[in-house]
């Protein structure tokens, strides 16, 4: 390459970049957010939102890949296989659903506690080195799909533990932004005040971080591999996320329906005892098939059939606070979205869990799309739905705290939106219940779990028709996740009507 | 030791598993129901809910085939779910204890 060349490089580039400014600029015209109705603390928070509705997205379009190559194995073979789109489409839910936690904690700790977040400085630079890595890490996974399994390989490609294989300098990076994390929550508390909420979220986290190091130990056996792994994957998921989003509705409860802080924090402790109580030992439902003792099967099964009781709790308790209440509130989405969390989380961790968590049937099920099929809507049920709300929320206050319930325009936009994406995640949970249901009884009861018995169900008509099923559903939820987009950017635009202020003690 | 579902018995462990949840989420939600507005038929639906339950439960138990200490699941699923329910209803009334709370036909808390 020659100077002329490079002469000629330069200006192009300086063109692209003022044309992409000119485009940023007219988005943000377009959007009209007002940064200064938000705190600094709330600032950082929408930084965590916005990378966590773009890694949604990658979430939705990586699956949509997998979900064709399940009907057109041939598609992108060898560009983007299978098993990488699998990989981004799981890793970007579990990563896009810390971002939505994170941000959430960034938005309420400064109201919990009654001041600014300490070491603000620090958890910019933690969002930037933590979004800096995931870029990263993505990449690596895109560019570098096979290559020998070494020591560097596992330092610097890919550590290979399904759902969790993000390399462990990622893996060193992740626990440290969430030590920052922790820092700004704790220094915040104790600077400002202690609240229940807050001593709860504190130690919620300090089980967060610790059991992320579980994930990080490399053992040449694989059951103890697995042993340890489950720790992150099952523990994080049904006890500390899950008293996390504890956390986030509990202060949102106050805000969104002015329930008062002595019953939110009564009802988050007797939360915590039954999740911990129900959730730590229902571990056990993973080990039955790794090669743990026996005993796993009776404690797995025992405790996984308690699993159940802090969701009926909430039944019971929704309509005690539904004949004092009656659901007034200042955010419609927001509220719409919270009850789609308590439908979501009973029957995708409930009833789809319980119905397959036994031994005397999980030995067919463990692993087919059954799990998948349970996988889908609980995750979506329990967590994509509260960041959503919380998205909500967060968006009424970047406007200015606008008016968003009855008589809001545009509302068919969140309606729509609302319907679609659990429209879209409820039918493909179905199509996977029949395919998993075929998968397990052909593949694992009838052929013995034989590689015979793997081809033969892959390719009965029944297991195909329910992967396109999954594939029209998979388009139902991307089509309401752009609705949801559009309907974030505008809703509340050039509305007038303030909302009252709610108050709790 | 644990005796796998018959192939026969698929369809039916996974729909008893899924009714009993349902079952007592259904006899759970009644039973508040019919604690906030307490009418004969609501109190009705609630047990026909539980007997639900308990047929749900049996249905397992045989499908699949607990026997020994396994049968402690599906006692401790009938008993569980029955006081479960009675027992959130009480924590609720005491932790809204000092407030002004719900109105009911029967006037009851």
């Amino acid at each position: 390459m020659n100077t002329s060349d490079l002469n000629g490089i330069i200006p192009k580039s300086n063109r692209l970049l003022d044309k992409a400014r000119t485009y940023l600029d007219d988005f943000k015209a377009w959007v009209n957010l007002d940064s200064s109705n938000l705190s600094t603390g709330q600032q950082l928070a929408v930084k965590y939102f916005t990378v966590a509705v773009i890694l949604f997205f990658a979430q939705l379009l990586f699956g949509m890949l997998a979900a064709i190559q399940f009907i057109y194995p041939g598609f992108l073979y060898e560009i983007l296989d299978f098993n990488v789109n699998r990989m981004v489409h799981i890793n970007a839910m579990i990563v896009w659903m810390l971002y939505g936690f994170i941000g959430s904690i960034y938005w309420l700790i400064e109201d919990e506690s009654g001041t600014g977040i300490v070491g603000l400085k620090w958890a910019n630079i933690a969002f930037w080195v933590l979004t800096g890595a995931v870029t990263l890490v993505v990449l690596v996974y895109l560019f570098i799909q096979i290559g020998p399994g070494k020591d560097s390989s596992l330092w610097f490609i890919n550590e290979g533990r399904e759902y969790i294989e993000a390399p462990r300098w990622a893996d060193l990076g992740i626990t440290a932004v969430m030590l920052v994390f922790f820092y700004n929550v704790v220094a915040t508390f104790s600077k400002g005040q202690w609240s229940g909420i807050g001593g709860v979220l504190v130690l919620d986290l300090i089980a967060l971080v610790g059991l992320y190091l579980a994930g990080m130990f490399y053992m040449t056996n694989i059951t103890h591999e697995q042993y340890w792994w489950w720790w992150v994957i099952h523990l994080w998921v049904e006890a500390t996320w899950e008293v996390l989003v504890g956390v986030i509705m509990a202060w949102s409860l106050m805000k969104l329906l002015g329930v008062r802080r002595k019953i939110v924090q009564t009802w988050l402790y007797i939360e915590v005892a039954l999740m911990f109580g129900s959730g730590i030992l229902g571990l056990g439902h993973h080990y039955f098939w790794i090669g743990m003792p026996e005993y796993w099967l009776s404690v797995g099964g025992f405790f996984s059939a308690l699993e159940p009781i802090p969701l009926v709790a909430m039944v019971v308790h929704a309509v005690y606070d539904a004949g004092v209440h009656a659901f007034k509130t200042v955010n419609h989405p927001a509220l719409a979205w919270v009850v789609a969390h308590a439908f979501g989380n009973f029957f995708g961790a409930g009833v789809w869990g319980f119905m397959h968590t036994l031994p005397q049937i999980n030995m067919y099920t463990h692993g087919t799309q059954w799990s998948a099929s349970h996988g889908h809507l609980s995750f979506f049920g329990a967590y994509a739905t509260i960041n959503i709300a919380f998205f909500y929320l967060a968006i009424q206050q970047w406007r200015g705290g606008v008016w968003m319930a009855a008589g809001a325009h545009h509302a068919w936009r969140w309606k729509w939106a609302l319907g679609l994406l659990n429209a879209g995640v409820v039918g493909m949970t179905i199509a996977l219940l029949i395919a998993g249901y075929e998968q397990s009884f052909i593949e694992r009861a009838v052929e013995g779990s034989t590689w015979g018995g793997y081809f033969a169900a892959q390719n009965e008509p029944s297991f195909q028709r329910a992967m396109g099923w999954r594939l029209l559903f998979g388009g139902i939820t991307l089509a309401g996740f752009i609705l949801l987009v559009w309907d974030l950017l505008t809703i509340g635009k050039g509305e007038t009507r303030k909302i009252p202020t709610i108050n709790q003690s | 030791m644990i005796e796998p579902v018959a192939l026969q018995d698929f369809f039916i462990t996974f729909f008893s598993a899924a009714l009993i949840i349902l079952a007592g989420a259904s006899y759970a939600l009644l039973f508040a129901w019919s604690k906030v507005n307490s009418h004969f038929r609501i109190k009705i639906a609630a047990l026909v809910s539980y007997a639900v339950l308990i047929l749900s439960v049996a249905e397992l138990t045989r499908a699949a085939h607990f026997q020994g200490y396994w049968l402690i699941i599906s006692m401790a699923m009938a008993v569980g779910y029955f006081f479960a329910p009675i027992g959130i209803w009480h924590l609720c009334v005491k932790t809204h204890a000092d407030q002004d709370l719900i109105k009911t036909k029967g006037g009851r808390r």
